[in-house]
């Protein structure tokens, strides 16, 4: 790949503004409105994106991915409600910061992490892609089990305030995720005799329920959501907040780039996706920050993190589909289909064959990264007016408005009654500390977990053992130990100095 | 006042989770291993975390630090009201959305949400909730053309 081919990749793009500004508009409309998932918007596009020119739909879809990513963060900061699972770990000092009245410099911080480091990793993923697409190999069904107890562990820690419930969320969300039938016999499990509970929990219903009724229930205990300080900052709330923002981002801009790469290396792995790469990256950035006491109180390091880390995980989502064909998340395989419906064969002699589309795809998430910055930082000052609005109009509208959007990924009214049921639990889980986010990433991984754990335990032929039998994996279990106990030590030892 | 945490709240979920555990199980009884698998390692897992969360409660009742309260959850208790008015609302619109449709059903949960929460002023009542469902109205039907029941606004409107 010389650096003709480079910048004349990256000028094609740039003349294919007209595609990418509406699927960077139509990303930012998905992201913030929970329970419309890219997935699905892609899925609802086909028919326009399977009669365009290849070039022009993969421009299209990527930045409508990409734009759905940054945007995500929005409402994780305003209302602490995220607009998809990769964007839970960004309320855990996204909202506080909003509460304290720095809505404005959240939302700035929030995108900007999210654009450079997306745009960083997009850059190291167009230099080492053929190395990079190795990395997946070598992660077995095993390691996938391991990687997801771990991800869920790492959530425990760090969400919760004690570590036990954050554990009994996390398992009680992954046991939550395995309703419905198995894979090999179609055998029904607990669906309490719901046909609609066949197919598995619905991940939209549960996370409006889990976050957003759940949140709203909570809120109206006070008038607004933000405190009397918070309130005076929101109201003179100016340009000047932006520009505060913009300097955070400048302060903190090594932060930004180590996060993403951390969401980089886990997007590469198919399946573990932005959840599991955001509170990675959260919890890195805590172990190694001089204030780690200071996490969940709203500093900017606390958005930045997974922010800059979720938005990792888009270019390295692609990655094993473009070079190896296994997509590495729903989103990357509707895309999938798209090529394949165009003639496209995707695995490493895509990258011989047709060089103008496996290179181009990572420069249109670049290019689109870049129009994004200028199309959304202007509007984080209007955004963060909406902690001005008192909860008695707030609360109705979010509890209302987003059980109807829990309709729209399965079409079936039953899901609405089911983030009704998730808002309760969520809200007893709210008042008494067991954390919603470990349950929502339970439930999360619950069915790829089961994917994984099933696969290992055939080859295995049911013995446990196996869980044990790589060396890739025994690291991995001692991380997850580690993170268990290393927690623990240093309270020990910040305690006895 | 008692002094003592009020640890009943802190056994709700547990208590949940062990329920479904069980339940979980029962259901999987009759399958073969491989469709059980999933669910006896995780629910494992969960019942042998909920016993050292059901110890530790009991230790410190035991001690004295705490009792079996559940005040957490229904504190403070002026919303209290207005909590279970929001959840009685929902269920009713989710009820009356096959007869009414989406707009119109809609538009009545809302207004009834905002009376509970004490909005008085029948022009912002109903403002409001117009505003709501009107996009709703543009969202979900005249756009995506999703599958919501239609009722007599989405009739007369088509």
């Amino acid at each position: 790949m010389s650096w003709e081919f480079l910048a004349g990749q990256f000028a094609a793009q740039f003349g294919l503004w007209w595609v990418i500004w509406p699927g960077i508009l139509l990303g930012i409309v998905v992201g913030i409105l929970p329970g419309f998932s890219p997935q699905n918007t892609l899925i609802m596009l086909l028919p326009l994106t399977l009669a365009i020119p290849v070039e022009h739909a993969f421009a299209f879809m990527v930045s409508m991915y990409c734009a759905n990513h940054l945007a995500g963060g929005v409402p994780a900061i305003l209302v602490k409600i995220p607009g998809s699972g990769g964007a839970a770990a960004t309320t855990l000092d996204g909202y506080p910061m909003t509460q304290k009245g720095q809505a404005q410099q959240a939302i700035v911080l929030s995108f900007t992490s999210s654009v450079f480091g997306g745009l960083i990793t997009t850059l190291a993923t167009l230099a080492l892609l053929p190395w990079l697409s190795q990395l997946g190999l070598y992660l077995r069904s095993v390691e996938m089990v391991i990687v997801m107890l771990f991800g869920l562990t790492l959530i425990a820690v760090i969400a919760a305030k004690d570590t036990l419930k954050g554990l009994i969320s996390g398992f009680f969300g992954l046991l939550i995720g395995v309703i419905g039938t198995d894979h090999i016999y179609n055998a029904p499990r607990a669906t309490f005799g719901f046909l609609e509970l066949y197919d598995g929990v619905p991940l939209v219903a549960a996370l409006i329920g889990l976050f957003a009724v759940s949140e709203a229930l909570v809120m109206i205990e006070e008038k607004l959501i933000v405190g009397a300080e918070g309130r005076d900052r929101a109201m003179r709330a100016s340009w000047a907040d932006t520009l505060e923002g913009l300097r955070m981002t400048v302060q903190y801009w090594w932060h930004i780039v180590w996060t993403s790469f951390v969401g980089l290396a886990i997007g590469i792995v198919p399946g573990a996706g932005a959840s599991i790469a955001a509170f990675v990256a959260y919890q890195q950035s805590r172990l190694w920050s001089k204030h780690p006491e200071r996490y969940g109180t709203g500093i900017p390091e606390g958005v930045i993190a997974p922010e800059a880390a979720n938005n990792g995980v888009t270019s390295g989502t692609l990655v094993p589909m473009m070079a190896l064909g296994v997509p590495g998340g729903t989103t990357a395989a509707v895309m999938m289909i798209v090529l394949q419906y165009h003639g496209m064969v995707m695995g490493p002699r895509l990258f011989t064959t047709n060089p103008e589309l496996a290179y181009g795809v990572f420069v249109a998430m670049a290019v689109a990264y870049l129009f994004m910055l200028f199309t959304i930082l202007p509007l984080a000052r209007y955004m963060a007016r909406i902690v001005l609005i008192e909860t008695t109009y707030l609360a109705p509208i979010i509890i209302l408005v987003t059980v109807v959007a829990a309709f729209a990924e399965r079409q079936y009214l039953f899901d609405m009654g089911l983030a009704l049921v998730f808002g309760v639990i969520g809200y007893v889980a709210h008042k008494t500390n067991y954390h919603v986010t470990a349950m929502l990433i339970g439930v999360i991984l619950g069915p790829l977990f089961e994917q994984y754990l099933a696969r290992a335990l055939r080859i295995s032929q049911g013995d446990l053992t196996v869980l044990f039998s790589s060396t890739i994996g025994n690291v991995l279990w001692g991380f997850l130990v580690l993170s268990l106990v290393l927690p623990a030590v240093k309270g020990y030892l910040k305690r006895t100095r | 006042m008692s002094r003592k945490a009020p640890l009943g709240a802190d056994l709700a979920i547990p208590v949940l989770a062990l329920g479904f555990a069980a339940y979980f199980f029962w259901s999987i009884a009759d399958l073969a291993w491989e469709a059980k698998a999933n669910g006896v390692v995780i629910g494992t897992a969960l019942i042998a975390l909920v016993a050292i969360q059901l110890t530790r409660i009991a230790a410190q009742v035991a001690k004295g630090e705490g009792d079996l309260r559940a005040d957490p959850l229904w504190q403070p208790r002026e919303v209290l009201a207005k909590r279970l008015g929001m959840v009685l609302v929902t269920v009713g619109f989710i009820a009356l959305l096959e007869i009414l449709g989406l707009t119109l059903s809609l538009f009545a949960a809302m207004a009834a949400a905002l009376v509970i929460m004490g909005v008085r002023k029948p022009s912002i009542v109903f403002w409001i909730s117009f505003a709501v469902a009107a996009a709703a109205y543009v969202l979900f039907i005249a756009l995506l053309d999703s599958a919501f029941p239609h009722g007599p606004i989405e009739k007369l409107l088509s």
